[in-house]
């Protein structure tokens, strides 16, 4: 267990490293130099330049031998490669094409709106999900069971798109329950959320109660289960105390891996809703063509995603006894 | 056995029967399934009719005014410039199915050969390989379409400018094969040490004819059950993508009838958002309740 | 030593969904007109090969067959044992007819049950302390360290040492010898009439098979307990248990004391069965299958005959005939089979048979 932590932590970086070479090449080799582009229509000669050393492309892409003959030996990583690599270090990641702000501090305002959003959402849909699964468990093979799971095919299958439009037509518009767009900060802000927060609880329970379902399924035709009902043990403790701390297992897996995806925000929801988070940045950075709002994102929340992995590894030791013995 | 039956014996075994067979068999027995293959193959021949000319060609035709509702003529009305949506509807299975196509070949492409060269020659070839594949995995996947899709869009590759729907191929198809190459890496792994490989190995045939010849045809179930689900995901990312300017442009596909659809819902013009929902839903439906009884039908392993 | 049953299996069937070709739902009986009865400080084996019903036998005793899919048809059980809060001990009440809360107070209380994969059957996320103390605080007003005292003599009882410590630990801790003992004494904990042990000792090697058969008999000797043992080990039955079940395709084919089953068995399959033994020191080429050694016995008792679907594989219309029942052909020795013309009125008999071999041994 262990040695095991030990070489995920030192696979980590590497994998991080092969992050950072996929957002070089997307960003810098194959979208190339877009100083151009930024610089707008009809711009001098001087501004695109301007730019162009701004964004870091008038350096050599991998190796920079000119500077190195002149500067030194070591100039030679002073070139769009190796600052690629320094900047995430250092989170530099330059400034916001429209705005002019950092993008780092652009990150660090949009994830609160995002996780005000995006935590709710995913306890909800976790719970709702573990819940519904468990229940569906005892009546396994039934006429509710297969309804339950042709909801859940039905409800996978309608795309999120639509889904957020028409209920933020039909019940804020229409209906008036809730406010269609805006956003405040703090506890003022919450009637703003409840809507967004429903559509995606709403839109996950699909794949989440199918998902959840086969590991309830997967553990209640174990042995260990009969065993427990062969001492006299009624339902509702077999679920809770015997089946639900076997299925932590998967349970936390996906939990884990969701965390990172939570410091994304709802690309959509926060676009519609008006909620001002990473999603929406992300959304806002599309749009206005900004490459290194997405590529700070990419990295960022690559990195937290990293380390969800490395955090679940951990969480398993917590749950399952055995994991500490391998 | 001394006893000889009176009757024939009634046997579910199947001997004789080829895997492909038997598992069509299985397949055959679920109505449902079989219904939802018929309207797969109904979406496909639609996209084929449009792809070929004689569906939907006349898409741009102004055939009313402009957000007539629903009628008889125009069973989904028309958008802004009197375009008939219902038209635009089938158009759009062009572009749906041809990037859920693209992307799943490219996919296939790519992570079928690394992942067999991967799981059959092990050391650092393997190591790289999934060192590759762990990279790509640990973006989260929706950030790292985007990403790709954005930096392809407009980009030159090999002297060929990307147009918007290229661009959607690509980012889907090469953001999409790390699964499969998983898959099939454990796959040819575990089939490498069957007897049927050293019978291979030993009667002389080349590396490259065992992967091929012999171990890729024991996992193709394995990726037509991958694929059948993927194609939901790539439909489902080609209207987010449209969505947020990265496809389709110029024409129809669903995701822009869904942008579109966003400015007409609050005047009160639903038919647009309604043919478009309806259009992926239906594929959707189709393709996950056939690639679950997919799976069933060729990988008895994880039947009940 | 009591002249009652403490467990009556009567006219048992069990059936099951088994989709045809078509796709269509049609029931299938896993066991028919199955029964058995076991009396108190009796063993009772439960014979046959897999899918032969014998699980499905005792699991309906404790109602632990999932239904749905599964579905009890017909018969009754008649436990005499008594239920706490509900009947004494002595009167018989059908446990086919209980209720989940009913059930729940018999089940690891007067009856437990052991299974055979006692890899899978503990809880992997418990410790095995846990686990037993579990089945004491269910069924015994005590308290958490009077149940862990229980738990540490139920663990010594069944031959573990240092139980104290042991009762930290996780099951996969333990060897496959001491999961089965753990089972053991996680069953016997609440010291109970009857315990059904499903082939407690298929998942391991011989010697440990033999400890854990010995320690079975010891503490059914101490404990006046009835058991009803599953099992396809035929040298584990010749030389534990006192009466024999033999069932095939759902039914019960003969039952009788073990020395009767073994010196004079009657139908065609029990004699194939035994037939197929590897016999020690008999050199043969090759060895006989159930159904070489399954032929119609000349001397079988008159008035009676054997279907002769029952040395057929697969009978059109089910195994035995749908006239065969239990007929007892000989003093003490049931077997399945229908009376002849001569012999019509004779009437079908439910097996009872108090026999034990100590009880012989000690005469």
């Amino acid at each position: 267990m262990f040695s095991y932590i030990v070489r995920r932590l030192l696979y980590t970086p590497l994998v991080v490293i092969g992050v950072l070479i996929v957002t070089f090449m997307l960003f810098r080799v194959v979208q190339g130099d877009v100083s151009a582009e930024y610089a707008g229509k009809n711009a001098s000669a001087e501004t695109i330049a301007e730019y162009r050393k701004e964004l870091g492309f008038d350096k050599p892409l991998f190796i920079n031998s000119e500077a190195a003959s002149e500067r030194g030996v070591l100039a030679v990583f002073d070139s769009q490669f190796f600052h690629h690599f320094k900047n995430a270090v250092t989170l530099d990641f330059g400034r916001a094409r429209v705005s002019k702000q950092k993008v780092s501090s652009l990150l660090a305002e949009g994830a609160v709106p995002s996780l005000t959003l995006t935590v709710p959402m995913f306890l909800g849909t976790l719970i709702t999900a573990v819940t519904i699964s468990l229940f569906i468990a005892l009546v396994r093979g039934s006429t509710l069971d297969t309804s339950v799971v042709v909801a859940c095919v039905c409800g996978m299958s309608l795309p999120f798109l639509a889904l957020i439009m028409f209920g933020q037509y039909f019940f804020a518009y229409k209906l008036e329950w809730f406010p269609v767009f805006g956003y405040e900060p703090g506890f003022a802000g919450a009637k703003y959320f409840v809507l967004p927060v429903l559509m995606g609880v709403f839109a996950g329970l699909g794949g989440d109660v199918r998902f959840y379902r086969t590991v309830m399924l997967d553990e209640i035709n174990a042995d260990y289960i009969r065993t427990a009902k062969a001492k006299g043990q009624n339902t509702p403790r077999i679920l809770y105390r015997h089946l639900l701390k076997n299925a932590m297992i998967p349970i936390i897996s996906k939990v884990v891996l969701a965390i990172p995806f939570l410091f994304l925000g709802s690309l959509l929801t926060e676009r519609f809703f008006g909620i001002p988070g990473l999603g929406y940045l992300m959304v806002e950075a599309i749009g206005q063509r900004d490459f290194q709002i997405i590529n700070a994102m990419t990295f960022v929340i690559s990195v937290l995603f990293v380390l969800g992995n490395l955090a679940t590894d951990v969480c398993y030791a917590l749950v399952d006894p055995r994991v500490t013995l391998n | 056995m001394t006893a000889i039956s009176a009757e024939p014996v009634v046997s579910t075994a199947s001997a004789g029967r080829s895997l492909w067979y038997d598992a069509w068999l299985r397949f055959r027995r679920k109505k449902l399934a079989m219904v939802m293959l018929v309207i797969v193959v109904l979406y496909v021949i639609v996209g084929i009719g449009v792809a070929s000319g004689w569906l939907a060609a006349d898409w741009q035709d102004s055939v009313g005014e402009s957000y007539a509702p629903p009628s008889w003529d125009t069973p989904f009305g028309t958008d802004i410039f009197g375009q008939s949506v219902f038209r635009k509807m089938i158009y759009g299975t062009k572009i749906s199915l041809s990037v859920a196509f693209f992307a799943s070949l490219l996919s296939i492409g790519i992570g079928v050969p690394l992942g067999a060269i991967a799981g059959y020659f092990r050391g650092y070839i393997d190591e790289i390989i999934v060192w590759l594949y762990s990279t790509l995995s640990s973006i989260p996947g929706l950030l790292l379409i985007l990403a790709f899709a954005y930096a392809l869009k407009g980009a030159t590759l090999f002297g060929y400018k990307l147009d918007g729907i290229t661009a959607v191929y690509l980012a889907l198809g090469l953001t999409s094969w790390v699964g499969l190459c998983r898959l099939i890496r454990g796959e040819v792994i575990k089939h490498k040490n069957r007897d049927y490989v050293t019978a291979a190995n030993a009667y002389g045939a080349s590396k490259a004819r065992i992967i091929f010849r012999h171990v890729i045809p024991n996992v193709t179930h394995l990726i037509l059950i991958d694929f059948s689900l993927r194609f939901v995901a790539f439909i489902h990312a080609e209207v987010i993508l449209s969505f947020l300017g990265l496809g389709a442009k110029g024409e129809p596909s669903w995701g822009v009838m869904i942008d579109d659809a966003r400015l007409e819902l609050s005047r009160g013009y639903w038919w647009q958002m309604a043919a478009a929902t309806l259009a992926i839903f239906g594929i959707s439906l189709a393709l996950n309740i056939v690639g679950d009884a997919l799976r069933d039908a060729l990988d008895p392993k994880i039947r009940e | 030593m009591s002249d009652t049953p403490i467990i009556e299996i009567e006219d048992l069937a069990v059936s099951f969904p088994v989709p045809d070709a078509a796709g269509r739902g049609r029931r299938f009986n896993a066991v028919q007109g199955v029964n058995l009865s076991v009396y108190p400080a009796q063993t009772l084996a439960v014979v046959g090969e897999s899918g032969s019903g014998k699980s499905v036998s005792a699991m309906s005793v404790l109602q632990l067959i999932p239904t749905p899919p599964g579905k009890y048809e017909s018969g009754k059980i008649v436990w005499r044992g008594g239920v706490p809060g509900h009947t004494q001990e002595g009167t018989g009440v059908d446990l086919l007819t209980f209720d989940d809360k009913r059930m729940r107070a018999v089940r690891g209380n007067q009856i437990a049950m052991i299974f055979q994969e006692p890899m899978t059957s503990l809880n992997p996320v418990y410790t095995i302390g846990d686990q037993i103390t579990e089945a004491v605080l269910l069924h015994q007003q005590v308290t958490r360290a009077e149940a862990n005292q229980i738990a540490i003599a139920a663990l010594s009882d069944v031959g573990i040492a240092a139980p104290a410590s042991r009762l930290k630990e996780y099951p996969h801790q333990l060897s496959g010898g001491m999961r089965q003992r753990v089972m053991i004494a996680m069953a016997l904990a609440c010291q109970p009439t009857l315990l059904l042990a499903d082939e407690p000792t298929t998942a391991l090697d011989v010697t440990i098979q033999a400890q854990i058969l010995e320690l079975l008999r010891k503490l059914q000797n101490e404990k006046q307990m009835a058991v009803l043992l599953i099992t396809h080990d035929l040298g584990v039955v010749a030389e534990n248990v006192d009466t024999v079940a033999v069932m095939y395709a759902g039914r019960v084919l003969e039952y009788a004391s073990v020395f009767d089953v073994f010196q004079n068995p009657m139908h065609p399959y029990t004699r194939g069965l035994l037939k197929s033994m590897p016999v020690l020191g008999r050199e043969v080429d090759r060895l006989p299958t159930v159904m070489d050694g399954a032929t119609i016995p000349e001397d079988f008792p008159a008035g009676f005959t054997v279907h002769p679907h029952t040395v057929d594989r697969n009978p059109p219309g089910g195994y035995g005939g749908p006239n065969s029942h239990l007929y007892e052909v000989a003093p003490n020795h049931w077997v399945l089979c229908e009376p002849t013309a001569e012999n019509k009125d004779a009437k079908p008999a439910h097996p009872r048979l108090a026999f034990r071999r100590d009880a012989v041994a000690a005469v």
